[in-house]
């Protein structure tokens, strides 16, 4: 039986490309004061409470024009 | 030879008939000035030069050249300034000036000079900002710039003044000027003043045809109202002069207001005397007296009437 | 030509710098490095769930397994995330106006749906060459390697249906006006697609089988013969959807 401990140094890639992502998204937030729709508070808890989707959502929705 | 022909063009949007049957043509090295109410169909009747939208029936020539929808050949002899350009706003005023050049051809060497000269014409060197910051003044420079680069043997502008401050209005017309020495120019307007700052033709758009085309002074002279303003010394003495004058029988409309007297009379250059022996013949003082100059606004205003 | 390359380059600097670049090669990358994690550890994953001490007996995962899992990411999400990306491919430089100055320069309107897809169509294939690498490399270093029958048939299909997203996408955006009406309409003919997938015998010949069968393809139980059959109708169908697209936009006005 595999050990999840064993899988470690792979799954931190894997960690490291989603806090990219989060990470990128949250300074472009916090870099803009408006957004094609909805408010600040409302894209920092999307971005930190889905991963993977919520970077994705803001990008394509919610980034203002520039 | 005419660089620009329009023939015949209707154009319908559905039920709506925005032109109906424009005829002009444009000759070279012109400033042609196209006025119109809002919804006239001046942006409709550009972007048909252009190619961008399809005329319902009719042709347009541009150096000869017809016009085919959707296609751009003739376009290579066409700046174009919009109405309202949009940018890439993710771009510097600098890598969309290099877009738009690597789109028209000019060569890859003088991209770069051409560039330089452009913003620095348009007042636009030393901003390296991204285009999503700039004004709307700022992207108003920006596409004549664009409209420039590939040196146009006919500039199209759509409102060109419309969003500059007035030293930058005088800029840009004297830059429109300049251009007019190498280029034929369009451009639509609703400042008159502009028109008739710097345009040798102009086209009324009304009832979607052209109902007044011709070189402007000539337009004016036709339009020349006969009309006089007289200034009497105080309030009392101007309805006086304006029985008087009523009674004569060229004038055909002398009105009070204070102390003018606003006459309409007809063959002024037969006539002038008459008045300026009745003004003294009736001993009346008078502060001012001045023959009425025919403005644009009022050619307009006659035409749309 | 030359009108193609300049709006070809300012394609490619706009996926970089709207970001959606990055997250198209992130997503991906994650996608090839999970799905061969996740199949390691379902065994793990599920008998922590298993209640009151029963012991599931689960079955050792294998290359399969590994290559199952990436297939269902990728056909679900991965394809998701695709239409995302690329929902506003030509529908944003409409509505905004943005190419109504490139055109009076004399951009031609082909050169635009050219250079569009051309731009699509590349992003996608690097990003899904580096999740195919990345989860090839894991599968190799997790499982022992069995022979995959049809392993590159599979992914050649997925990376088709694929294309097959993006003109279908192309082509919504000609049709219909709107900054995300071209997205809406794609939406829409794939669901249509699912819809048909339950009348009978009209499976084999639906795009879908490109993304559903694959790991089917690996284990014998998915016909070949009906996913070659898919293969030319998607073919066929891109082929189409592009000249359809350029002939639509090149009537359309602007
Ligand atoms: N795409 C369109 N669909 C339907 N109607 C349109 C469309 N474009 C323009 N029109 C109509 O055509 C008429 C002429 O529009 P146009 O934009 O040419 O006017 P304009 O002379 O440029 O006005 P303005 O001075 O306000 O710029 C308007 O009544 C407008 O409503
Ligand atoms: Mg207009």
């Amino acid at each position: 039986m595999t050990q999840i401990s064993d899988l470690l140094p792979l799954l931190i890639p894997i960690i490291v490309l989603e806090l990219i992502l989060v990470i990128t998204a949250l300074i472009h937030i916090f870099r803009h004061k408006t957004y094609r729709f909805g408010n600040r508070v409302l894209w920092v808890v999307l971005v930190l409470c889905f991963q993977l989707i919520g970077p994705v959502v803001y990008f394509i929705f919610g980034r203002g024009d520039d | 030879m005419d660089i620009l022909r329009a023939e015949h063009i209707r154009k319908n949007f559905g039920s709506q008939h925005v032109l109906t049957d424009l005829n002009f043509s444009v000759s070279k090295h012109s400033i042609f000035g196209l006025i119109g109410k809002n919804g006239s169909g001046k942006t409709t009747t550009m972007k048909m030069i252009l190619g961008l939208i399809k005329p319902t029936s009719g042709s347009i020539y541009v150096c000869g050249e017809k016009v085919a929808y959707g296609d751009t050949p003739t376009n290579r002899h066409i700046g174009y300034l919009p109405d309202v350009p949009e940018f890439y706003g993710y771009m510097t005023a600098r890598e969309y000036l290099k877009l738009c050049g690597e789109i028209t051809g000019v060569r890859r060497s003088e991209i770069h000079k051409r560039t330089d000269e452009l913003l620095c014409l348009v007042g636009l060197n030393g901003v390296n900002r991204k285009i999503h910051s700039y004004s709307r003044g700022m992207k108003q420079r920006l596409g004549i710039a664009q409209a420039l680069l590939n040196e146009p043997e006919l500039l199209i502008c759509d409102e060109v003044t419309s969003a500059l401050d007035p030293v930058g209005r005088k800029e840009i017309l004297d830059l429109l000027s300049a251009a007019g020495k190498r280029a034929t120019v369009i451009f639509s307007t609703h400042i008159l003043s502009d028109v008739e700052r710097i345009c040798d033709q102009i086209g009324v758009l009304n009832n979607g045809q052209l109902e007044l085309q011709g070189p402007l002074n000539e337009i004016k002279q036709d339009y020349r109202q006969e009309a006089l303003q007289i200034e009497t010394l105080t309030p009392d003495q101007a309805p006086v002069l304006a029985a008087h004058l009523k009674a004569l029988p060229f004038i055909s409309k002398a009105e009070v207001s204070g102390r003018t007297v606003n006459v309409q009379l007809n063959h002024y250059e037969e006539n002038s005397l008459d008045i300026i022996r009745l003004l003294a013949s009736e001993s009346i003082p008078i502060l001012k007296y001045e023959r009425l100059e025919p403005t644009l606004e009022n050619v307009f205003m006659d035409v749309i009437r | 030509m030359s009108g193609f390359t300049a709006f070809f380059k300012k394609e490619i600097v706009e996926y970089l710098r709207s970001y959606k670049a990055l997250i198209l090669l992130c997503v991906f990358i994650i996608f090839g490095m999970m799905s061969p994690l996740l199949a390691k550890m379902m065994p793990d994953i599920l008998s922590h769930q298993a209640i009151n001490g029963i012991t599931l007996n689960i079955p050792k995962p294998t290359f399969y397994d590994s290559f199952g899992q990436f297939f269902k990411n990728l056909s679900q999400m991965g394809m998701a995330v695709l239409l995302l990306i690329f929902g506003g491919v030509l529908s944003q430089d409409l509505s905004k106006g943005t190419l109504i100055m490139l055109l009076a320069k004399g951009l031609s309107r082909h050169a635009v749906i050219l250079a569009k897809f051309a731009a699509a169509l590349i992003l996608w294939t690097a990003s899904y060459a580096f999740a195919v690498m990345i989860q090839w490399g894991y599968t190799l270093y997790l499982f022992d390697k069995l022979p995959v029958p049809h392993l590159f048939f599979s992914l050649f299909c997925l990376w088709l249906f694929g294309i097959f997203i993006l003109t279908i996408l192309l082509m919504s955006s000609t049709l219909v006006g709107g900054a995300y009406s071209g997205l809406f309409l794609t939406t829409a003919a794939l669901g249509a697609l699912i819809v048909c997938q339950f009348i009978p015998g009209t499976d084999r010949f639906s795009p879908l089988a490109l993304a559903s069968d694959n790991a089917g393809l690996m284990t014998g139980a998915a016909n070949l013969h009906h996913a070659v059959t898919a293969v030319w109708i998607t073919v066929i169908l891109i082929v189409s959807a592009l000249a359809v697209s350029l002939v639509v936009f090149k009537k359309k006005s602007i």
